[in-house]
């Protein structure tokens, strides 16, 4: 593409190069393939065990189906817990895909090359996941379509003042967008796969899905334009997803929910998240596959700078929030925020998000914190849990002490709650497995024409010395 | 003209046919149709539609005196048990022991069949061993070797009957036993068997010491009546009430002051009364806080009103303190006019030798060869040193009649089903004496024998004898033997002008002159007093799923008993609310979980009878703890200088607790003032309702010519419960079990929140009634995804059941938390027999829906559609709801916005009118009233 525009990507990856080596072309297809062709031992046992929590969730939720939502610990005034606190962690985790493919692609940030393939499909399962829960979550799951506006022989319609239906149109869309727009992305490098496989039926089934892929400049000008009007039409969806979801809460009047802030405040979280699952997930496969060539300490460092950037963003919202309640001069906004949540039954986890959300991120000052993958490693994890506290306070810290002393009540979780909580995260994990073992990881091409660029870019830099 | 679908097999034309042979081809397999010839209803019975329901007079037997009671019948099946509005006992409300009998009848744990032995048996086996040919040649001649053991009963039927049965075996025993029965009332008097009287509505101040007069007690929905009566208008003569007890009552938290008192300590309050009294002028108190200072402050207060001032004593107090009560009330002129005194009405009544021990006496000595108890249940309902159990078990020859097989039924030879009230004809008195009649509305369900029907057998009268014996008993009593008459009785359900004449009643001398006994109780030692459980009486409720369930009007404590302890005593113990507390008293122990109770007195435990039942009733197995092995003796409710220790190596308890924050924590929604504050308020005229800025028309939701609306006295209510039971009963509420509760899933559409406010030591008590407060901005509505709550033209907040799919986003909208979810199918765990006490009106909701209160729509529409059939304009007052039917107090009042001249619009006039959570702009249409408490100047401080 454009050579003129290379010099900016190259001083953009500062004192770290973006790509390490020196491998052909033909050489780092074969690299970034090579994880199709052969099973690590490793990868079986990783497989066994998230096979395992697959069950974990299968078991769960055939039990809450078959015996009802009482099997978990809601009650009321608790009428909503774990199941929401998943399903809006698992959207927030799906928000990173989106935001580092098509956000930054729009930005021209090439550095996103190498890891917008593993955000993408963490995108996907994430979604998955969460789309489960509110499912599971109603009382009567098989009735779930009556959220959706469809033509009902009884004329009957959604009520389209309550923000549910808006949330499963919100959420399907995204899922739908993330799912066409990493499929797009994957096309020439299933062609890649299709090409190297090294029997027949592997031929075919990429061949299938490469979908007669050429790798002729007629397809790339017209996957070049498809790939960008998608990555425009989902950029919008990062951020209107996550803020329907937070309408779930802001269009009630409970003290704790009711509040104008939710909707940028459960965006930037929700990136948060998925920054620090994207870390989660590169920073072992850049050692398992050897990957340190093309997922370089200048990705690491950028998206740390990221997520330092959204924890502060977080910050700003809890304390805006925290003195929005105190402002109101209202007893049980007051109770709620300056009272429940910091002192009440569930302060624990109010500090312990606490901590992890908004203390932790400020180690990403440091430099060299920045770059360490254990660091990284250890700091994407607790914001992880940070993140899955903090929507466990707004969900049933509010709930639990409300307007009336009389209503208050405890809610503690079953364990068919921490089955699929568990479960989940191991369903995720195993489609993940299953994603590094039959996909390519990588967007190979994406990779081999940065590398093209900055190759030209060292010719044009001599050439001017 | 021909359709053109005929020659066609359409798809309606197809599914029909399908239908039909499928139906066909099964139809051989499932005939329920008799071999016999049957016949078809071709004659309507008079008084009898099929789907309209019939309402049938009959009257309850509670510790012996009845009840007046409307039951509601539905093709037959019982379904809903209301108040008699011109029984005395009633005046409409009924309690919620009289409204959960209803569960009763259908228990599906009833016992079905007659037993002898280890073996089943028949009736007619069991006539035959009891017929007097039989029986003599076992009991002798004249029945030397027959006993008798009866619950308490004023039945004049069964006193006929036993006449009858005394002809044929002169030396035959006969005995009554109830572990409640208070005893120690009519020992108080020179003559036998007296019981007090009152007019409460008379009382201008009240002292109850130890007596929950109005909520428990044979007369307690009458005097709950009288009592809020001179409260409605605060401003016209409101009465004002003292209590001095020990465990928190529903009086005590009803009380404008309550004194908090050790059963020591009784006594010598009542003497320093008296005392007071006779001093000629007291001077008021120097320290009005102190209990000697809310003494005098009293008793100058009920001398103000002599004559016009009521002191109720508690039915376990002492004989002394009931005498030193009848004196006090003397000295004030109150005997004559707010209390005066009659004959009992209870058969054996004052008579010892027709008490228990002195049968536990002779079954020992083993003259006793029969033994013939019907009903009660007492060989768990007895001290464990009287040792019913073991020497029933001597008896060669024993017969039990009850409900279940409970824990007598175990000790008995013989058992014989009993019938429930709503099964058998019988009859008995009111506390006041009115001869009110037990009319059956079906057949017995399991062939159960009412005690008459026993009694009979046993005299040789075949079965069946029953109604005829009580018309000839009626008869006697001033029913005119002629059918018209019987018939006008029986429509009544009792007779009117056949209460007991007063009698003159004087307190033994000998009690009055004895002084108090020291009080020697060693340091670190508590008393132990014993009441009936709130919900459960003395545990012959105790399979009763909905009074298992009904919280505790004061703790809120459901399927469980506790040892109530204050909070001082559980710092003392070091115990927390759930901990096991261990109680020695000579050789006996009993470990159970202490729950803490703000206003308990120090070093006191209250107990509650009626849990830890061991027979064969599956709701009441193990719930809670049987405190009567550690009842020391019959008629002693005390136990001074017991040992109190946390019991080591027990595990702690997890309460099942509806409510388990007790204070309002200084929020505003249950508000009470003081009378000296409304009175002042009332000439600033201030009000208490605030109205919201809104910028919508506040009259767009009048669209239908009635709107409902509710208003709630705050200051009539009494927290008695009553309201939940019958909103339970009518609206098919399922009971969810202690695990569920304890989860906060309870389904009760109305709850009664209880809030107390001041110090933990004496803290005061408000009850408020929660239900749907059905806003008219009802944010449930809104963030409903699927629109299954909506609002209707008259007013009410719906849920739309077949609609919701469970989001329940509606509940966390809720700021009343007012809805209920169907967490598991609760619905269909209930028995076939329960089936058949729901209210066909109303739909039994499935797994996975929201509900709550629906404002009784199904009496609503059915009053709708009555006045639309019979021509006449549908107004608010046709409508009467569960709750507001029950109320003993009135409390409750219902109709609509549009009738400015009803009584729900016309007590909206008050200015002690409020919303609660008004500030949030929901507009509900259930407004309260505020508590107008009258205290006395002179203590107020305190």
């Amino acid at each position: 593409m454009s050579v003129s525009r290379a010099p900016a990507a190259e001083t953009t990856s500062g004192s770290f190069p973006l790509l390490k080596g020196n491998e052909g072309d033909a050489a780092l297809t074969d690299h970034l393939l090579a994880s199709l062709w052969s099973t690590p031992r490793a990868w079986w046992l990783l497989f066994a065990l998230s096979s395992l929590g697959t069950l974990l969730l299968l078991g769960t939720v055939t039990y809450t189906v078959v015996r009802g939502i009482g099997t978990w610990g809601n009650n009321i005034p608790v009428a909503w817990a774990f199941a929401i606190t998943n399903f809006v962690w698992w959207i927030g985790i799906g928000h990173a895909g989106t935001f580092i493919s098509a956000f930054l692609l729009l930005l021209n940030q090439r550095w996103r090359g190498s890891i917008n393939r593993v955000a993408e499909a963490m995108t996907i399962f994430a979604l998955v996941n969460a789309g489960l829960f509110p499912v599971l979550h109603l009382g009567r799951p098989w009735f779930f379509y009556w959220l959706a506006p469809y033509p009902a022989t009884m004329n009957v319609w959604p009520n389209f003042k309550s923000a549910l239906p808006w949330d499963v149109a919100a959420v399907s869309t995204y899922f739908t967008v993330s799912l066409l727009f990493w499929y797009l992305g994957l096309v020439p490098d299933l062609a890649s796969a299709r090409d190297r496989a090294p029997t027949r039926t592997r031929r075919l089934i990429y061949g299938v899905f490469a979908m007669g892929w050429q790798g002729s400049g007629f397809q790339w000008q017209r996957y070049r334009i498809a790939y960008v009007l998608l990555a425009g039409l989902a950029t919008p969806l990062v951020i209107s997803v996550h803020s329907v979801v937070s309408f779930d809460f802001s269009i009630t009047q409970l003290p704790g929910w009711h509040s104008t802030i939710f909707p940028p405040y459960f965006v930037v979280g929700a990136i948060y998240s998925g920054l620090a699952t994207v870390l989660l997930l590169l920073i072992p496969m850049r050692r398992a596959f050897n990957l340190y060539d093309v997922i370089t300490r200048k990705h690491l460092d950028a998206v740390a700078k990221l997520m330092l950037t959204m924890g502060l963003m977080l910050t700003y919202s809890y304390v805006i929030e925290t003195f929005m309640a105190w402002y109101s001069a209202n007893t049980a906004e007051r109770y709620t925020y300056l009272v429940s949540r910091p002192l009440g039954p569930y302060a624990i986890a109010y500090w312990i998000m606490t901590l992890l959300n908004v203390v932790s991120p400020q180690l990403f000052w440091v430099r060299r914190l920045r770059t360490n993958p254990v660091a990284l490693f250890l700091i994407s994890a607790g914001i992880l849990v940070g993140m899955w506290m903090e929507r466990f306070i707004i969900i049933v810290t509010s709930l639990n002490r409300d307007f009336l002393t009389s209503s208050w009540h405890i809610y503690l979780p079953s364990w068919v709650d921490w089955g699929l909580l568990a479960g989940s995260v191991g369903f995720f994990c195993f489609l993940f497995l299953l994603f590094v073992r039959f996909v390519p990881t990588v967007a190979i091409s994406e990779v081999k024409e940065l590398r093209q660029q900055q190759a030209a870019a060292r010719l044009a830099g001599n050439r001017d010395a | 003209m021909h359709d053109h679908h005929d020659d066609d097999l359409t798809r309606r034309t197809f599914l029909k046919a399908l239908g039909a042979s499928v139906a066909l081809a099964g139809l051989d397999g499932c005939t329920r149709i008799p071999a016999e010839k049957i016949l078809t209803f071709v004659v309507q019975p008079t008084e009898f539609t099929p789907g309209i329901p019939v309402h049938y007079a009959t009257s309850m037997m509670l510790d012996g005196y009845a009840t007046g009671l409307v039951v509601e019948a539905n093709d037959g099946r019982p379904t809903k048990i209301e108040g008699n509005p011109d029984h005395p006992a009633s005046l409409g409300a009924a309690g919620i022991l009289e409204q959960a009998s209803l569960l009763q009848l259908y228990d599906p744990d009833r016992a079905k069949f007659v037993r002898s032995g280890t073996s089943a048996s028949t009736w007619s086996d069991f006539t035959h061993a009891m017929a007097p040919a039989t029986l003599r040649q076992r009991v002798g001649a004249r029945g030397a070797g027959l006993a008798l053991l009866l619950e308490p009963t004023s039945s004049p039927l069964v006193g006929d009957t036993l006449s009858s049965l005394q002809r044929l075996y002169p030396d035959m025993r006969v005995h009554y036993y109830a572990p409640l029965s208070p005893a120690a009332a009519s020992a108080a008097f020179t003559e036998a068997a007296v019981i007090p009287q009152y007019d409460v509505h008379a009382a201008d101040v009240i002292l109850s010491v130890g007596a929950d007069f109005l909520a428990s007690g044979p007369f307690h929905l009458r005097y709950a009546r009288e009592f809020a009566d001179r409260r409605r208008a605060p401003l016209a003569g409101m009465n004002r009430l003292y209590v001095a007890e020990t465990g928190f009552t529903v009086t005590g938290a009803t009380a404008d002051h309550r004194l908090r008192c050790r059963p020591t300590e009784i006594e010598p309050f009542l003497e320093s009364i008296l005392a007071t009294l006779a001093t000629p002028s007291p001077s008021p108190s120097a320290s009005a806080s102190s209990s000697e200072g809310w003494t005098v402050a009293l008793a100058s207060d009920l001398r103000a009103h002599s004559g016009a001032s009521l002191v109720i004593a508690g039915d376990h107090l002492s004989p002394r303190a009931h005498a030193l009560v009848a004196s006090i009330n003397m000295e004030l002129g109150n005997t004559g006019h707010t209390v005066w005194y009659v004959q009992s009405p209870l058969l054996g009544a004052g008579q010892p030798g027709m008490t228990l021990p002195p049968l536990v006496a002779a079954m020992r000595s083993g003259a006793v060869d029969t033994l013939v108890c019907i009903g009660g249940n007492p060989s768990y309902m007895t001290p464990r040193a009287v040792g019913f159990s073991e020497v029933m078990r001597r008896v060669p020859n024993s017969v039990y009649v009850g409900l279940h097989e409970n824990e007598t039924a175990r000790d008995a030879r013989w058992f014989v089903p009993a019938a429930h009230y709503l099964e058998s004809w019988g009859d008995a008195r009111a506390y006041d004496g009115t001869y009110s009649i037990v009319q059956p509305l079906v057949q017995p369900l399991h062939n159960g024998k009412s005690a008459v029907e026993v009694l009979l057998a046993m005299t040789g009268v075949p079965a069946g004898d029953s109604l005829a014996m009580l018309r000839s008993t009626a008869a006697r009593i001033g029913v005119a033997s002629d059918d018209a008459s019987w018939s006008a009785a029986l429509r009544q359900g009792f007779v009117a002008g056949t209460a007991s004449s007063r009698i003159a009643a004087t307190p033994r001398p000998d009690l009055l002159a004895r002084a108090v006994p020291p009080t020697n109780r060693a340091a670190g030692s508590v008393d132990v007093v014993f009441t009936p459980g709130a919900c459960v009486h003395d545990g012959s409720f105790a399979n009763n799923g909905w009074l298992q369930e009904l919280p505790d009007p004061v703790t809120k404590l459901t399927w469980d008993n506790a040892a109530l302890i204050s909070p001082g005593t559980a710092r003392r113990l070091g115990l927390d609310t759930g901990d096991p507390l261990l109680l020695r008293h000579a050789s006996e122990t009993l470990t159970i979980p202490a729950l803490i109770v703000p206003g308990h007195p120090n070093d006191v435990v209250t107990l509650h009878f009626g849990y830890g039942r061991t027979g064969a009733e599956r709701v009441a197995e193990d719930v809670g703890t049987n405190v009567y092995r550690f009842w020391p003796a019959m008629d002693e409710f005390v136990i001074n200088g017991v040992s109190a220790e946390r019991a080591a190596g027990v595990a702690h308890t997890d309460f099942a607790i509806t409510q388990t924050h007790w204070t309002m924590d200084g929020r505003d929604q249950a508000r009470s003032d003081t009378l000296g504050n409304y009175r002042a308020s009332q000439r600033n005229e201030k009000t208490l309702q605030r109205t919201p800025l809104t910028i919508y028309d506040p009259q767009r939701r009048l669209e239908s010519p009635v709107q409902w609306a509710m208003t709630i006295d705050l200051g009539t209510c009494i927290g008695c419960s009553a309201c939940v039971v019958a909103c339970q009963s009518e609206n098919n509420i399922p009971v969810v079990g202690r695990d569920d509760v304890a989860k906060s899933r309870e389904m009760h559409w109305l709850r009664i929140d209880r809030y107390l406010e001041g110090n933990e030591d004496n803290p005061q008590v408000i009850t408020q009634p929660m239900l749907c407060q059905h806003c008219e901005n009802a944010p449930c509505e809104y963030v409903c995804p699927v629109g299954a709550t909506v609002h209707s033209s008259d007013g009410l907040n719906e849920m739309v059941y077949n609609r919701c799919v469970g989001t329940r986003f509606c509940s966390n909208n809720c700021p009343y938390k007012v809805r209920r979810f169907n967490w598991f199918d609760y619905t269909d765990e209930i028995s076939e027999t329960e089936r058949m006490a729901r209210n066909p009106d109303v739909t039994v909701r499935g797994r996975g829906v929201m509900e709550k209160c629906t404002f009784c729509v199904q009496r609503i529409r059915e009053a709708e559609i009555n006045a639309g059939t019979a021509g006449r304009m549908f107004r608010g007052t046709d409508v009467t709801t569960a709750c507001q039917q029950s109320c003993p107090t009135n409390a409750i009042t219902f109709g609509s916005l549009t009738e400015p001249d009803s009584v729900v619009m016309r007590r909206r006039e008050e200015s002690r009118l409020y919303d609660v959570l008004a500030e949030l702009g929901t507009e509900p249409r259930v407004r309260y009233l505020a508590r107008i408490r009258n205290p006395n100047p002179d203590l107020e401080s305190g």
